[in-house]
């Protein structure tokens, strides 16, 4: 084996410019890859670390079964009809909440249960007038079973259990509207035409713009008096030990149950689902620079064999066997992928260090003063595993071809 | 048995073209043998199938007793490696390594370590009088020096066959006549030489002479 690494570093070594244009490619693909990955995972990391935080792991909301049997029934079951305008068969609320809060906190899995009442509605500051989600919650019960708290700007919660008139406004809300302090007065207006002016506490800033935009957190008892629906919750949100059994958890909670139970895999699917997209077309983009910058090394290790010919001729005479030829230029692929390697991570990590300071105003799904970059060790070693593949791949043709060759045709031809 | 190569009706046909025909042939350990003939008579093909190097289409070949199997190209390469060394007309040094490197590269791969390899490399080179040129590319040697350092590589790791096909086809008389006599020592030493050449005047070098033509042997001889 030391004869073959001889051969290798030998000839590697005699040919510095292609070596170095090889490497580089190695390299760039590999940088390539870290920061592509980086960037993408950063940013869906970051994302599902909020909604995580932020969003109930499984909602128990009503089913939102509609009324179209009872009408087929009434009419005649064997007619084919069509069913326009079917009214939903439930009203939007959890009868006997409190012994089911109490039943789902019996669950080791559960952590804690929450309960909110939840409205559309609109919120009027001056001329300005903007519609919202209002979300009716109890705080000391909302502290236990989410990390609503730590999103919130001056951390005052606990205001909503002093203060009736007391509400939380979504940062987006507030800037739109032009609230840049808290002790304003808005006005919201709920769906049954009832008004009221509140006073503005705190600001709820999660940097995800879907919900900065629409969310109003208020007391439980304030929006249950003002919709005229007392005692009444339409929504149970649960946090779990396990984020990933949520969906597992929800089936499970779903068949002992007669509410609909939602994980909050199933709540985002939809993003998740964009999130695979983005995935396939980033690492689509990332194999390609890669494939391209094996070339490289294909070029270097083919020009090699049709170059040292005569050399294989003889080391085959000498009794090499066809395996070792291809080892010796297996081994410069391999020998080029290492320098490349290391010139990558040292690339890769400068230009995850300058993506981390930049500063740029991000608003789309999130908001960021910069990049979301997740600078794990996995991006490096799947971009070495990656870059290696493709480095075998490149090189193993023309060790091949080398391996193959015919000493007695190379000798009579010179 | 004191032959160390014996072939008994080998014969190569390439696209039905008889390069070879029913070739009879022992060679004893020790001896130094000329296979002589015009260009294109099969004395290089031949020299290829002794060498293990190509596969004949008929005939047995024998190597220190040992009936060689063909198709089992592993065993060939181990041979070739054991037992036969190689010199051409043409020298195929590796460029990209330095004389004491090509030296070495055939005992490194048979195993011997980076430090025994080298010391054994420069005791050869010292003998074929190439002392002080160990560490120069290849490029700046002579033709003649280049000859020397792939007898010096074919003659590392103690082949009992030496096969040398035309090595002096590419030397003056001066360089020839060194090599020659290199050889000669070579085989005092013990090793068993086949000398493929077309220059007459060499055959005095060789205890026996083998003329071939159209792929057939016609003579052998003792040179005078």
């Amino acid at each position: 084996m030391q004869a073959i690494f001889f051969l290798t570093l030998a000839l590697v070594r005699k040919r510095k410019k292609q070596t170095l244009v090889a490497l580089f490619g190695v390299a760039i693909g590999f940088t390539a890859f870290v920061v592509m990955s980086s960037l993408m995972f950063g940013f869906q990391k970051y994302f599902i670390q909020q909604v995580i935080d932020l969003e109930p792991h499984l909602m128990i909301k009503p089913k939102e079964e509609l009324d179209e049997k009872r009408i087929i029934k009434v009419i005649d079951p064997q007619a084919l009809v069509k069913v326009l305008g079917a009214k939903p068969k439930e009203k939007d609320r959890i009868l006997g909440w409190r012994d089911l809060v109490k039943k789902l906190e019996s669950y080791p899995e559960v952590i804690g249960v929450t309960y909110q009442l939840q409205a559309k509605g609109v919120i009027k500051y001056g001329a300005k007038e903007k519609p919202v989600s209002l979300i009716g919650i109890e705080p000391a019960r909302e502290a236990k079973a989410s990390s609503i708290e730590k999103f919130l700007t001056l951390k005052r919660l606990d205001t909503l259990s002093r203060n009736p008139e007391a509400l939380i406004l979504g940062a987006i809300i507030a800037r739109d509207l032009g609230i840049k302090e808290i002790g304003k007065k808005v006005l919201l207006t709920f769906p049954n035409g009832a008004t009221k002016l509140m006073k503005v506490e705190d600001f709820f800033n999660s940097g995800i713009t879907n919900i900065d935009n629409t969310r109003i957190y208020l007391p439980l008892k304030t929006l249950q008096s003002l919709l005229d629906r007392p005692n009444e919750v339409n929504l149970l949100a649960l946090r779990i030990r396990d984020v990933n059994r949520a969906e597992e958890l929800a089936r499970k909670i779903g068949k002992e149950i007669r509410y609909e139970v939602e994980s909050w895999q199933r709540a985002y699917l939809n993003f998740l689902k964009i999130f695979k997209v983005q995935n396939i077309i980033t690492y689509m983009i990332v194999f390609a620079i890669i494939l391209v910058s094996s070339f490289g090394i294909f070029n270097i290790i083919y020009m090699m064999v049709v170059d040292k010919r005569k050399e294989i001729a003889i080391l085959l005479a000498m009794g090499y066997q066809p395996r070792e030829i291809v080892l010796i230029f297996l081994f410069c692929g391999i020998v080029l992928w290492i320098l490349g390697s290391i010139l990558g991570i040292i690339l890769a990590y400068l230009l995850e260090s300058y993506l981390a300071q930049v500063e740029i105003g991000v608003e789309g799904l999130i908001r960021s003063k910069g990049f979301m970059l997740d600078r794990s060790v996995r991006n490096y070693l799947l971009g070495l595993l990656f870059t290696l593949i493709f480095t075998i791949g490149a090189s193993f043709y023309p060790s091949y071809k080398a391996s193959r060759l015919n000493p007695v045709e190379i000798f009579r031809s010179y | 048995m004191d032959w160390i190569i014996k072939a008994e009706g080998l014969s190569k046909f390439i696209a039905r073209e008889r390069i070879l025909q029913n070739i009879h042939l022992e060679i004893r350990e020790g001896e130094f043998v000329a296979l002589i003939g015009p260009s294109g008579s099969g004395k290089s093909s031949l020299l290829y199938l002794l060498g293990l190097l190509d596969e004949p289409s008929g005939g047995t070949l024998w190597l220190e007793g040992e009936r060689i199997n063909f198709a089992d190209k592993t065993s060939l390469a181990r041979l070739r490696r054991d037992k036969i060394g190689f010199v051409f007309q043409f020298h195929y040094l590796i460029p990209e390594l330095t004389v004491l490197e090509n030296v070495m590269l055939p005992l490194l791969h048979k195993g011997e370590n980076f430090s025994t390899a080298k010391s054994k490399a420069q005791s050869l080179l010292h003998t074929l009088g190439l002392s002080g040129k160990e560490n120069r590319p290849i490029y700046e040697l002579s033709g003649g020096e280049m000859q020397r350092v792939s007898i010096a590589r074919a003659l590392s790791y103690n082949p009992k066959i030496l096969l040398c096909d035309e090595p002096t086809g590419n030397l003056d008389s001066k360089n020839t006549l060194k090599v020659m006599e290199l050889l000669a020592e070579i085989n005092k030493e013990g090793t068993t030489i086949l000398l493929v050449t077309h220059d007459l005047s060499l055959t005095r070098f060789a205890h026996r002479v083998i003329e071939i033509l159209d792929g057939q042997i016609v003579k052998e001889y003792v040179p005078t």
